[in-house]
């Protein structure tokens, strides 16, 4: 045997041997040295494999649209499709452009699974469309693909909340939301969209589906979508789930029990209040004399906090700088419309706060009554935002209720604070019946009622408490103090309006 | 004008617009982003499961690896993988990959970066020290089937003809012990007779205990693209993906599975339809088998499994009447406590029934980790590297002009299985472990046993990827490895085929491939003389396959690296002066009824069934079988946990599957947090009520870090591979409050 290194220490040896792994290990081959092995590697005759089989020879007809289609009896739950989208179009870490989710059986009788891959739609209807403040989505005249302009986005994310599907994925990198534009650029030169091409069982193709239009705008599409997604109603999705096996009746998402708790939107949160609050206490101190409170301390006072709101919503955008284009979509967009009403405000009560403060020497722009009709009007642009995702915590009657409470709870606050005090005691005990069960265990009510009831307790317990010390101050005169817990207690009250929410999705996998 | 405006009113372009913009990515691929367009491509089998998927990966200028698609010329995966395919390059750029190796500091506790030099010091004099107080074989070695075949051959040698210990067993204990013993008494050989054009070709394919919709989606791609419209049979006491998409599911009781398969037997032979002159031909003990079946009449089998007569009589009729019928399993079968012999009933029922050496036919154990087959044949754990036997003095006389060392530095007995090292940690006669590339204190059954151990050994040595899994973060010392994708070498898929494994990423820090890693422990050993023949990966590979020559896996006329990939993969054997062109893509064994026993026939082999070890009770009512919860998930997630796409891809925390009767009992509902207890342990998980798990069990995927805390441990005899697939358990609703502590992974 070769004497021991221990007896006769080579460290020398060692640590050059040491160097040498070392450095080698960082060596890589160029792509010079590997281009002959790659070439070798190609199709014989040099071509390109862009599995065009999956999708149509020719481009759709004047009534008809690109669509996925999805072979359920075909999809075995591989999931390859995610990921190859991710790959393909080189998205973040943390973007996915398709999602997986499950639909199983709750009889014992009839076991049942089966996967759902699901990206856009690309609806009809698109939601995200018509929600989108400066028109930054487009449908493709051709294709019917729905594509986002993503240097056009001001990271607004109603989308987000627009969209039944979870579609339209927001990007903290980019402070935009990108979402799946059915591969068009490989569509373009008669590629398969990634998902399609990801699929080893060829699950995904694209196909030409008919659409019915109106004066040129597609209305529908003739589709009966999928069991247990949203109602395809709202949006008209175009993907086509087929299967030759029927569902089972007793049929489940399995994430349907999932409790999910949503985005606070804090700036949302806090512009919803600060201007509701403010537009209250001007309108107040346009109609009436107060008792303690001079007219002018109460429009600045008013004017300052929505003003503050005004702020806190440009925080919420991921965009700011690209926000001046937010009046494009006044046709669809109730974030449009909420926007430039809230400028005329801003102008109005502007001007009627210069005249009592005497800057102004002509009397205000317009009758003080006008405040109230261009206030009403901001706060139910503000309240039409949320009811057009037909969400059901976010009903009109809800949201109307809860944003317009808010401003007049605020104005009768200076003017009658008894009155105010009653008022928000009632808005506590409405908002109690969150908590209430719901006759079907997974509607959506009954998820928003089990988050309040569950993670959310404390929140809502914590609003409860501040409502009530506000009701108790504001009844016996302690206004400021009274007013200022009020507020509070309408911030909390706003962030439980955002996190309680159930958003729609497609089926999701199961889920704590 | 209005143009103007539109465009400043629209801004269709700009730097977000084009981050997603896609370019045409040469080199046959297809559009890619435009910002990772490839200057290069590498090719590269995957390193994750067995199927052997080749990648093509896509590189920079500085030939670092910047995306990957899968390769449509490749045989195996004809451009298709699965997620982890997708997302291999992602773990490698993962913020806990060790940089340097890491010393537990006595007096803190703490884990501290050290030199090389001073960790290669620490290893060496700490195991030679555990050597001279409790002698040679007190240190021993815990290896892998996720490192290359040339990494696997020189840890062998290192440890047994350098170092001198024997105790050196791998993972694949837990997976695939039990193929590589069944078929070497069946077959003379631990060879798997098929290739994977078999899923195209057969009429009837018969899966058991395997779910390949989700363990090998790439190989289900071929049962799907089968023109024959074949019958699908799943033996599964489970609803899985995989029984959806048969024809024909057998939801039988679990472990009834060779009471079945005998009884399958049984019924092939009441209808006459066994294959006389293959039998007479090419088998022995056929008459002893068919005796023996006497004990398994109809009544039996439907009492013992609970099928229905229906069901039996149409799997038996399937069997009995289609012309090429494929038998394929995995780990329903291996990881049972009889499984050996069960493997060996499913290679019965090909050999009685002829369903052998023919396409679309065989009985096939599809492997479970990338490189399995190459620690079945070079692990040099319980057969000596090459296939050969520790206890014949010609084969290590043999092994040993070869390799170019003393045959006296050959051990003459084959290492303690993984549980009998286990064991010996426990009775004091392994002193110090090294464990590489495997995360023992997750995956091995009764975890909970391991961590304990770690008190009785003097030194745990963790040579990984990260200092992070549930091993290492036990560990006296830490070792740095680069993983795949930051090496070359070779892996052997479960179709035999030799696949190549390139360098396309530079590993993290001082990490450092195993290879070297094994090279530098054998000079400051002291016996790196015995490995200057072992100069790189590629002059190792030309070593293994002299080794190779005249054995049944003989690939000695593979040229080199660049020869497989070439050929897009080679399967063995394939001896020198092989005709590449005449021998084709895809090649199965046996076609000439030739077997690698020295009589050249296979062999029945059969024993009567034993009961599951542990059975439900009064108060452990309920049986729970482990397994593959997800296509996304590989073993532990020591890798696939680092991507977010992965991550998205199955539920983030441990779940139960339950019966919806079982659960209306225990009055559970879907998200209820309940404690999963066994004789041995408890772990915490969310409700999921689901009619494909059948009442009175319970599933849980085996990916969670506190499942292997409840599985018993019980061996198959002969294989010894764990049984993870039953054991008794009891289901409650768990104390509030511990859902959050106890839900990770």
């Amino acid at each position: 045997m070769r004497p021991d290194i221990e007896a006769s220490p080579k460290t020398g040896s060692l640590s050059g041997f040491l160097a040498e792994l070392l450095a080698e290990q960082r060596v890589l081959d160029t792509p010079v040295s590997r281009f002959s092995r790659a070439h070798d590697m190609q199709a014989p005759d040099g071509s390109v494999t862009r599995f065009s089989e999956l999708i149509p020879l020719s481009q759709p007809d004047v009534d008809e649209q690109y669509a996925f289609q999805v072979d359920l009896d075909s999809c075995t739950g591989c999931k390859a499709c995610v990921a190859g989208c991710h790959a393909l179009n080189g998205l973040d870490e943390d973007e996915t452009w398709r999602d997986v989710g499950l639909l199983v059986s709750d009889d014992a009788a009839h076991p049942f699974q089966q996967t759902i891959t699901t990206a856009c739609h690309h609806c009809a209807d698109p939601a995200c469309l018509n929600g989108c403040p400066v028109l930054a989505y487009e449908k493709d005249p051709v294709t019917g693909i729905v594509r986002h302009l993503d240097d056009q986005c001001i990271g607004c994310q109603y989308c987000v909340l627009k969209c039944p599907y979870d579609v339209p994925k927001y990007s903290e990198r980019l402070g935009i939301v990108r979402k799946c534009d059915m591969c068009h650029g490989r569509l373009t030169v008669g590629e398969a969209p990634a998902c399609a091409q990801a699929c080893p069982t060829r699950a995904i193709s694209i196909v030409k589906i008919p659409v019915i239009r109106r004066n040129g705008d597609p209305i529908g599409t003739p589709s009966t979508f999928l069991p247990c997604a949203p109602d395809p109603a709202i949006t008209q999705p175009t993907t086509r789930y087929v299967t030759s096996k029927p569902f089972p009746s007793s049929l489940r998402r399995a994430d349907a029990n999932a409790l999910t708790v949503q985005c606070a939107h804090t700036p949302l949160a806090a512009m919803l209040v600060l201007t509701q609050l403010g537009i209250g206490l001007q309108v107040a101190s346009s109609v009436a004399i107060t008792r303690e409170f001079t007219a002018t301390s109460i429009a600045t006072t008013g004017y300052t906090l929505f003003v503050a709101g005004l702020v806190a919503s440009v925080a919420h955008l991921g965009q700011p700088l690209r926000a001046w284009r937010i009046f494009l979509n006044l046709r669809r967009s109730w974030l449009s419309r909420e926007a430039v009403v809230f400028g005329v405000v801003m102008v109005v009560s502007g001007s009627h706060l210069a005249a009592t403060w005497g800057i102004l020497p002509i009397a205000p722009l317009l009758a003080n009554g006008s405040l109230i009709v261009l206030g009403t009007a901001a706060i139910a642009c503000s309240a039409m935002i949320y009811v057009d995702t037909q969400r059901q915590f976010w009903s009109p009657a809800w949201t109307f209720g809860k944003f317009l409470s808010t401003a007049a709870i605020s104005a009768m606050s200076v003017l009658h604070p008894l009155a105010a005090s009653g008022a928000l005691l009632m808005k506590l005990a409405a908002e109690g019946t969150h908590l209430l069960p719901s006759n079907r265990p997974e509607s959506p009510m009954s998820l928003s009622a089990r988050l309040l009831r569950g993670p959310l307790l404390t929140t809502f317990l914590v609003r409860i408490g501040l409502g009530f010390a506000a009701a108790v101050l504001l009844a016996t005169d302690n206004l400021r103090t009274g007013f200022a817990l009020f507020a509070i207690g309408e911030f909390v009250e706003r962030t439980f309006f955002f996190r309680a929410v159930s958003a729609p999705g497609m089926p999701g996998l199961p889920k704590r | 004008m209005n143009e103007r405006i539109a465009r400043t009113l629209t801004a269709r372009e700009g730097p977000m617009t084009s981050e997603l913009v896609l370019h045409p990515g040469g080199f046959g691929l297809g559009s890619v982003p435009a910002r990772l367009t490839p200057e290069g491509t590498a090719q590269s089998v995957c390193g994750f499961c067995s199927t052997g998927c080749s990648l093509t990966v896509h590189l920079d200028h500085t030939g670092q690896a910047i995306n990957l698609t899968p390769n449509p010329q490749y045989p195996v995966n004809l451009g298709m993988a699965c997620p982890k395919g997708w997302e291999a390059l992602t773990p490698l750029g993962a913020p806990d990959r060790g940089r340097s190796p890491l010393l537990r500091n006595k007096i803190t506790g703490q884990m501290e970066a050290v030199s090389w030099s001073k960790a290669l010091d620490t290893f060496v004099n700490r195991l030679k020290d555990v050597q001279s107080r409790h002698g040679q074989h007190a240190v021993a070695v815990l290896s892998t089937g996720q490192i290359t075949t040339e990494e696997m051959a020189l840890l062998g040698a290192l440890t047994k003809f350098g170092m001198g210990l024997i105790h050196l067993d791998s993972n694949t204990r837990q997976c695939m012990a039990t193929s590589h013993v069944a078929y070497r008494q069946s077959f003379g050989f631990d060879a798997p007779p098929y290739t994977y054009a078999d899923f195209e070709e057969s009429d009837a394919l018969i899966f058991i205990g395997s779910n390949p919709c989700i363990a090998h989606p790439i190989m289900w791609q071929r049962v799907m693209r089968n023109p024959h419209n074949p019958d699908i049979v799943v033996i599964d006491p489970r609803v899985t993906e995989t029984a959806m998409a048969a024809t024909l599911h057998v939801p039988l009781r679990p472990k009834s599975d060779l009471v079945l398969l005998y009884g399958l037997a049984r019924g092939l032979l009441d209808r006459g339809a066994v294959d006389k002159a293959f039998v007479e031909a090419h088998t022995n003990r056929f008459d002893e088998f068919r005796t023996f079946l006497a004990d398994f009449p109809y009544e039996r089998i439907l009492r013992d499994t609970a099928l229905s007569s229906a069901t039996f009589d149409r799997l038996t009729e399937i069997v009995a009447t289609r012309k090429r019928v494929s038998f394929w399993w995995t780990m329903g079968v291996n990881q049972g406590h009889e499984s050996t012999r069960t493997a060996q009933a499913i290679i019965n029922l090909a050999l009685m029934t002829g369903n052998i050496g023919r396409p679309g036919t065989g009985a096939n154990s599809i492997t479970g980790q990338c490189n399995a087959m190459g620690s079945r044949l070079f692990g040099n754990a319980s057969s000596l590297m090459g296939g050969y036997d520790f206890a014949s003095a010609s084969h290590r006389a043999h092994v040993a002009r070869i390799l170019g060392i003393p045959p006296d530095l050959i051990p003459t007995f084959k290492s303690w299985a993984y549980d009998e090292i286990i064991d010996g940690i426990d009775h004091g006669k392994i002193r110090a472990l090294w464990v590489i590339a495997t995360n023992t204190a997750h995956s091995w059954i009764n975890q909970s046993r391991f961590a304990a151990l770690r008190e009785k050994l003097d030194f745990l040595v963790v040579q990984d990827m990260y200092p992070t899994t549930e091993t290492a973060r036990l560990a006296d010392l830490f070792l740095p490895a680069a993983g795949w994708g930051e090496k070359d070498g070779v892996l052997i898929n479960s179709e035999r085929r030799l696949g190549v494994i390139r360098k396309v990423s530079r590993a993290p820090g001082e990490s450092l491939s195993d290879f070297s890693i094994f090279k530098l422990i054998a000079e400051r050993w002291g016996c790196g003389y015995l490995f200057t023949r072992w100069k790189s990966p590629e002059a190792t590979f030309g070593i293994l396959g002299e080794l190779s020559r005249g054995q049944p896996c003989d690939f000695s006329g593979i040229k080199g690296y660049d020869h497989i990939e070439s050929a897009r993969g080679i399967q063995w054997p394939y001896a020198s002066g092989s005709a590449n062109a005449a021998i084709g893509h895809e090649r199965r064994l046996f076609s000439d009824g030739q077997f690698y026993t020295a009589d050249g026939r296979a062999v029945f082999h059969f024993d009567a069934p034993r009961p599951m070890p542990e059975p439900p009770d009064y108060d452990y009512p309920f049986l729970l079988l482990t397994g593959r919860g997800s296509s996304s998930q590989w073993h532990t997630g020591s890798r696939t946990d680092k991507s977010e796409v992965l991550r998205r891809l199955a539920p983030t925390a441990l779940y139960v599957e339950i019966n919806p009767k079982d659960a209306m009992g225990l009055n559970l509902e879907n998200n209820d947090t309940v404690t999963v207890r066994s004789r041995r342990g408890t772990a915490v998980a969310f409700v999921v009520i689901t009619p494909n798990i059948q009442s009175g069990q319970l599933f849980m995927p085996m990916h969670f870090a506190h499942v292997n805390r409840l599985t018993h441990p019980s061996f198959d005899p002969h294989s010894r591979q764990p049984c993870y697939k039953a054991c008794a358990v009891r289901i409650d609703r768990a104390p509030t409050g511990l859902d959050e502590a106890d839900s990770s992974f």
